[in-house]
């Protein structure tokens, strides 16, 4: 999306499941689509946006900030760690100049999976070795490498994680390991240690809807795997702009938008 | 790159013009490239390096720190600008402690053409409506839309500008304008103001071989445009790696590696 506002407003249209009336991103669109009824299962290429009904009281959480609405089973660590995160958004949300979301501050990368849960479009683009997904919110690269190789146990600690993936009939299973433990799992502060281990079934499901189930395996932040389900829509008509977090100096203006209710 | 030794370690070796004894990136080699006789000159897909010999004194400037080995025409402007720039690079260095440069102290955006100065390589992925550079540095993309359209005058400024191109036989030519004025043209300080705009000739002059010719047109911080060249070479075996600005705590190091005369 090209700019900040309209990024919002789009956001908010589609959340909002509006039919966004076509405010076309481009003047032209990009190479004419397939028809609809045709798709190669495992061709995720495209630009897709989060799709998840807005709750009518978004301080509920849930909305984007998290990958569930079922608390996840924390550990004592966890929970400790979960405290201590001063989110802005959520039930137990601090105001802006109380959060210690690094986002705010320093403009940290978000890391995954959280990265998923900020409100703009993500394009993936599919070599033959390779799904890679790119974030218009930071510039964001989250690359699946699906040529046979293994994690390499020399990498990381890093924000991303270090991605394989594989198909298994249509389904792109992505393993992600090698992570930092500087980010939050969501936007309302659920952490995650350097233990973290993120199993994703991708599947485009149609022409138009690609759906993520995400397992969280992290034992030293919760007791047990626990699973969320996300859903993103085709938008054929969109490409992805620059958008980042630096230009974000009105967090208070991205703030009053998200968690004005939706009507 | 996997990781920041590696990379430069990698980065001086192919600098120096040794034959870079292979030292595979992935365990598995992707798919086996087309034979070098045969190559399409509008697919640029792949991951290249910048391929420029090193000087025996890297105090000399140049090497991958700017354009042009050329002092470009700066007006009056243009060199107060330059003037005010400390860069820890070049024959007027500052100490690490006493650089001004943005990215050693935020981790801003790089902006462009800068990106392509940073001792990383990166990756070119195409689709029908698009080119995308995606540099392993701080994962930013070059964006440039092939679809036709025209630039979109409503954005901006923009750290990455907004590109779009066409091809002229087998050149792709990228128009990129819409700039802010918040980043450095090259890692020794030469400045652009938001009048910036860089025409590219992009070329696949063989299968091994991008060649990507920069005009740099901004009548307020130069007199004249001006010209500079940068070569690319192919590396079939490589693939991008994590890469973010906030892991390089250590800019010392960096820089300690990267004035070490070349032997």
């Amino acid at each position: 999306m090209r700019r900040r506002p309209l990024g919002i407003v789009l956001a908010f249209a589609i959340v909002l499941s509006f039919s966004a009336a076509a405010s076309a991103q481009t003047k032209q669109a990009s190479a004419a689509p397939s028809t609809p009824s045709s798709f190669d299962p495992r061709d995720l290429s495209g630009v897709w946006m989060f799709d998840r009904p807005r709750p009518l009281t978004v301080v509920e959480r849930f909305w984007m900030y998290e990958l569930t609405q079922e608390e996840p089973p924390m550990t004592a660590w966890g929970e400790a760690q979960y405290k201590a995160a001063k989110s802005s958004f959520g039930t137990h949300s601090y105001p802006l100049a109380e959060t210690n979301d690094s986002i705010y501050h320093s403009c940290t990368p978000p890391g995954y999976p959280r990265i998923l849960l900020h409100p703009f479009p993500m394009q993936v683009i599919q070599g033959p070795n390779e799904v890679i997904m790119l974030f218009e919110y930071d510039s964001i690269r989250h690359q699946i490498f699906t040529d046979g190789r293994q994690h390499d146990t020399s990498l990381g600690p890093l924000w991303m994680g270090d991605a394989i993936g594989h198909w298994e009939g249509d389904t792109l299973v992505a393993d992600t390991v090698n992570f930092n433990d500087k980010t939050w799992l969501d936007r309302v502060g659920h952490p995650h240690s350097d233990q973290l281990h993120v199993i994703e079934r991708i599947r485009r499901i149609n022409h138009d809807h690609l759906i993520d189930d995400i397992t969280i395996d992290d034992p030293k932040a919760y007791t047990k795997p626990w699973t969320a389900h996300l859903d993103f829509l085709l938008r054929l008509k969109w490409t992805l702009a620059e958008q980042f977090c630096e230009d974000q100096g009105d967090f208070e203006g991205i703030e009053g938008d998200e968690t004005k209710p939706a009507k | 790159m996997r990781n920041i030794f590696l990379g430069l370690a990698l980065a001086f070796a192919m600098a120096l013009g040794h034959s870079a004894p292979a030292i595979p990136q992935t365990k598995q080699p992707s798919a086996p490239p087309a034979a070098p006789s045969s190559f399409d000159p509008h697919d640029l897909s792949g991951v290249w390096m910048q391929d420029r010999p090193r000087l025996g004194k890297v105090v000399e400037r140049y090497w991958i720190y700017e354009l042009t080995l050329e002092e470009p025409p700066m007006t009056a402007w243009g060199e107060a600008q330059y003037k005010g720039h400390k860069s820890s690079f070049g024959t007027h260095a500052y100490p690490i402690a006493e650089t001004n440069d943005p990215i050693y102290h935020s981790c801003s955006p790089t902006g462009f053409p800068r990106a392509f100065f940073h001792a990383f390589p990166l990756q070119i992925v195409q689709t029908p409506g698009e080119v995308i550079m995606l540099f392993e540095w701080d994962s930013l993309r070059h964006q440039i839309f092939t679809d036709g359209r025209a630039h979109d005058t409503s954005l901006g400024p923009l750290w990455m500008g907004d590109s779009i191109g066409h091809w002229e036989g087998d050149t792709l030519v990228a128009d990129t304008v819409n700039f802010n004025d918040k980043t450095w043209l090259d890692r020794i300080g030469h400045p652009h103001s938001e009048q910036l705009h860089v025409i590219e000739h992009i070329r696949r002059v063989d299968h091994e071989h991008l060649e990507d010719e920069i005009t740099i047109d901004d009548p307020k911080a130069y007199t004249r445009p001006w010209t500079g060249r940068i070569v690319f070479a192919l590396k079939p075996k490589w693939t991008l790696a994590e890469e973010f600005c906030e892991d390089i705590g250590s800019f010392q190091n960096i820089e300690n590696q990267e004035t070490t005369p070349a032997k």
